[in-house]
C-alpha cells in the first residue's frame, strides 16, 4: 500500500467523479438504443433499417468501450490511491482521448449512418452500400483514438505497479513458486490487474492493427485482405476485450469484498495459477466465435472448445468458492455493495454458464446467431459486469466507507427483476431459433420463427423499459452521493 | 406466438443444462443469504468451503473431460465427412442465394453464376453444399418446416465451407442468412423443398 496526501486523493476522486458521471449519462443513452431495437424487431415502432443499424452499431461498439473504460478507470482511482502512483494527467488526457473516440463514433452512427455492426466482418464496412462514405472512415479514426487512450492507461498502471512489486514476474504471482519466500507480499489486486491489463494490451494491438488495416482498405480501396484472417483478428480483438473488462471489475471484487465480510482474501499459489491459466483461455477461448468456418483448421478449433470449457475451472474453483468462503455465515450486512458483487458474480456465472454450453461444437452448430449468443454476453455484462462496476461507484460513493454503504431498496429489485425479465426473452429466442441482429423478422416466410420472434421482442422491450425507468429513479440518490463524496475525502 | 413449436433435442438440451446451471447458481446465492444471518469463524468456515472446492473440482474436471471425448467425435468439419450423394453449389450475394446442383469451376464468376434462390433436392441422399460468397460474409443457415435451425455454415469469400446434411423429412425448408451483411440483411432468404 502506498501514502497519498489529501490533495492527490481529492485530484484522483475528482478524476473519477468525473468519468462516473460521463459513464452514468451515456450507459442509459446505449441502453435506450437497445430500447429501440427490440421496439423495431417487435414492431412497437417503425424506424428504417438504416437506424437500426446504425443503432445497432453505436449500442455495440458503445456498450463494449464504455464498460472496459469505466472499468479502467475504476481500477486506476483504485490503484492510484493505494497501490502505485499514477499520474492525474495521464488520467485526464486518456478521459479527453476517449471523450473524442466517442464523439466521433457518436457521428459516424448517427449522422453518418455507419451500421457495419460492432465486430464488423470484413469487408462489410466498404460493401455495406447504404452508409456514407465519409462516416467509414470517421468510425475507424475514432476507434483507433479509443485504442491510443486505452493503451496508454493499460500501460502506465503495469509500469507503475511493477516499479512498486519488484517487476512483472512477481506481479503475476511466479515469486510464490520460487525457493525464496515472496520478496513482498503481492495484494490480489495486482495480480489480477497485471493478468487482465496485459489480455488488454494484447487485445488493444490487435484492434489497432485490425483498424490500420481498415484505414488501409479505405484509402486504398484496391486493397484485397484475407476475410479469414481479418476474422481471426477482429473476434480476437472482441472477445478478449469484452473478457478482460470482466476481470478487470473481478481485480476489485478481491480487494474491496473483503472489507465487508472483514475476511482477507489473499494470493496463494492455487490462485497465482488459477489466474495464471486465465490469461492463456483468455487470449485462445476467442476461437469459438469461428466454428462456423469449416476451413479455419480443425486444431484451432479443438482449441477453441477445450480453452472455453477449461476456463471455467479457475473461475468457478478459485474465483467464485472464493467468493462462497467471504460470505458463508460471516454476518455480512446485506448492503448495496455485497449485495451487487455477490450477484454480480452470480449473473457472471449464469451468463458464463450458458456460453460454455454454446462453446460446444456439435450445440453451437443450431445456436451460432441466434438470440442464444446476445442472451449470454448480456447476462454476463448486465447482470455481472454491470452490477459490479455500480458496486465500486456505490463503494466510492460511500466515502470507501463499508458503515455509510446504503441497503437496496424497491428501484434496484425493480431493476433486477426487468433486467432477467429482458435477458429471458433472449435465451427463449436462442431455444426458439430466432436470429440475432435482424431489424425486424417480416421477411421469413416460416411462421412461427417470424411470430415468436416479434413476440419475444415484444416482452424484451417492456422488460427493458422497467428496468431502464429503475435504473433512472437509482441515479438521483447515487449522483448526490457521489458529488458529496468530494467534499467529504478522508485518507 | 407459437411457442408449442418442438425445439430439435440439441436446443432443448443446451437450454435445460443452462436451466440446470442458473438453477444451481440461485441455490448458492440463496443458500448464503440464509446462512449470512450466522456467525462462524472465518478459518473454520473457509475449512468447509474448501473441502466442497476440492470435490467441486473432481466432479468439474471430470464432467469436462468425459463431455469433451464425447463432443468431439462428431464434428460437422470435412475430416468427418463422408463421400456425399450430391453436390450442391450455394452462392450468397447481397441479399440472395444462388444455390445449383453440381460443382463450379475454380474461377467461375460468382457474380454471373446463374443460381437460383429455390432448390428441390431428394430426400435421403447425403448432400454436400459448396458454400461461398461473391461479397461479405454472409452464414447459410437451414431451418425446417416448424421453425427450427437444422444446421449452418457461413458464406464467406474466397473460401468454400463444405457443409453436408441429410434430409430425411420431405418438406419445405427455409435459407436464413445468421451473418449480419447488409441493411436488408433480414430478407436474405431462400427456400429448399426436399421430396
Amino acid at each position: 500500500m502506498i501514502q497519498v496526501d489529501i490533495a492527490e486523493k481529492q485530484q484522483h476522486k475528482k478524476l473519477f467523479v468525473t468519468w462516473s458521471i460521463t459513464f452514468l449519462i451515456l450507459f442509459p443513452v446505449l441502453i435506450t438504443l437497445g430500447f429501440l431495437m427490440r421496439a423495431k424487431q417487435g414492431q412497437l415502432i417503425d424506424i428504417s433499417m438504416n437506424k437500426f443499424y446504425s443503432f445497432m452499431t453505436l449500442h455495440g461498439l458503445g456498450m463494449a468501450g464504455v464498460l472496459f473504460s469505466i472499468a479502467i478507470a475504476s481500477l486506476y482511482y483504485l490503484i492510484g490511491t493505494r497501490y502505485a502512483r499514477l499520474s492525474i494527467k495521464t488520467g485526464y488526457f486518456a478521459y479527453y482521448f476517449i471523450v473524442i473516440g466517442v464523439v466521433g463514433l457518436v457521428i459516424g452512427t448517427l449522422i453518418g449512418e455507419f451500421g457495419a455492426g460492432w465486430y464488423m466482418l470484413y469487408p462489410l464496412p466498404f460493401k455495406g452500400a447504404y452508409w456514407t462514405e465519409w462516416s467509414i472512415g470517421m468510425s475507424f479514426f475514432s476507434i483507433l483514438i479509443l485504442g491510443v487512450a486505452w493503451l496508454i492507461q493499460c500501460l502506465h498502471i503495469l509500469i507503475e505497479l511493477s516499479r512498486n512489486y519488484g517487476g512483472f514476474k512477481n506481479m503475476i504471482g511466479w515469486q510464490y513458486f520460487s525457493k525464496n519466500s515472496p520478496v513482498k507480499e503481492l495484494p490480489s489486486i495486482v495480480l489480477i490487474s497485471t493478468i487482465s491489463l496485459l489480455a488488454s494490451v494484447f487485445a488493444v494491438l490487435a484492434g489497432a492493427v485490425m483498424d490500420i488495416l481498415f484505414l488501409m482498405q479505405y484509402f486504398e480501396p484496391s486493397l484485397e485482405l484475407d476475410p479469414l484472417m481479418m476474422k481471426n483478428i477482429i473476434f480476437f480483438f472482441g472477445h478478449t476485450i469484452v473478457n478482460a473488462t470482466m476481470y478487470l471489475g473481478i481485480a476489485w471484487l478481491y480487494a474491496l469484498l473483503p472489507e465487508f465480510t472483514k475476511r482477507d482474501w489473499k494470493v496463494t499459489k492455487l490462485v497465482v495459477i488459477a489466474w495464471n491459466c486465465t490469461f492463456f483461455f483468455i487470449l485462445f477461448a476467442y476461437f469459438h466465435h469461428l466454428y462456423m468456418d469449416f476451413v479455419q483448421p480443425m486444431s484451432l478449433q479443438y482449441i477453441g472448445q477445450f480453452a472455453s470449457y477449461f476456463s471455467s475451472i479457475p473461475a468457478t474453483a478459485v474465483t467464485m468458492f472464493g467468493v462462497i468462503g467471504q460470505f458463508y455465515r460471516s454476518k455480512t450486512r446485506w448492503s448495496m455493495v455485497p449485495t451487487m458483487f455477490l450477484l454480480g458474480v452470480a449473473g457472471w456465472a449464469i451468463g458464463g454458464f450458458a456460453a460454455v454450453v454454446d462453446s460446444t461444437i456439435t450445440i453451437n452448430k443450431v445456436l451460432h446467431n441466434t438470440l442464444w449468443v446476445p442472451a449470454h454476453f448480456h447476462t454476463y455484462m448486465l447482470m455481472g459486469i454491470v452490477l459490479i462496476i455500480f458496486a465500486f461507484l456505490y463503494y466510492i460513493s460511500a466515502n470507501e466507507n463499508t458503515d455509510n454503504d446504503i441497503k437496496p431498496g424497491l428501484s434496484f429489485w425493480v431493476f433486477m427483476g426487468g433486467s432477467y425479465g429482458f435477458l429471458l426473452m433472449f435465451y427463449l429466442g436462442g431455444l426458439y431459433s430466432i436470429p440475432r441482429r435482424f431489424s425486424d423478422y417480416a421477411g421469413i416466410d416460416t411462421s412461427a420463427v417470424r411470430e415468436t420472434g416479434t413476440t419475444l421482442a415484444q416482452i424484451a422491450a417492456f422488460s427493458v423499459l422497467i428496468l431502464l425507468i429503475a435504473l433512472l429513479s437509482m441515479y438521483v440518490k447515487l449522483i448526490k452521493r457521489l458529488f458529496h463524496s468530494l467534499k467529504t475525502i478522508t485518507v | 406466438m407459437n411457442l408449442l413449436i418442438t425445439p430439435l433435442s440439441i436446443q432443448s438440451t443446451a437450454a435445460f443444462v443452462s436451466l440446470l446451471g442458473a438453477m444451481l447458481v440461485v441455490g448458492v446465492v440463496l443458500f448464503l443469504v440464509i446462512t449470512s444471518s450466522d456467525y462462524e469463524d472465518k478459518a473454520s468456515a473457509k475449512a468447509k468451503v474448501y473441502r466442497m472446492r476440492d470435490k467441486y473440482f473432481i466432479g468439474l474436471a471430470l464432467t469436462i473431460l468425459i463431455v469433451l471425448i464425447t463432443s468431439l467425435g462428431m464434428l460437422p468439419y470435412p475430416k468427418f465427412q463422408k463421400t456425399a450423394d450430391m453436390d450442391v453449389t450455394v452462392v450468397a450475394m447481397q441479399w440472395s442465394w444462388k444455390m445449383g446442383q453440381g460443382t463450379i469451376p475454380a474461377d467461375q464468376d460468382l457474380v454471373a453464376y446463374d443460381g437460383k434462390n429455390e432448390i428441390t433436392l431428394p430426400a435421403n441422399k447425403l448432400i454436400n453444399f459448396k458454400v461461398t460468397s461473391a461479397d461479405v460474409n454472409h452464414n447459410f443457415a437451414v431451418y425446417n418446416s416448424k421453425g427450427t435451425l437444422i444446421t449452418q455454415t457461413q458464406a464467406m469469400p474466397k473460401y468454400y465451407n463444405n457443409l453436408q446434411y441429410l434430409f430425411t423429412e420431405k418438406g419445405d425448408y427455409e435459407v436464413i442468412c445468421l451473418e449480419y451483411c447488409g441493411l436488408p440483411h433480414a430478407y436474405m432468404v431462400a427456400k429448399i423443398h426436399i421430396e
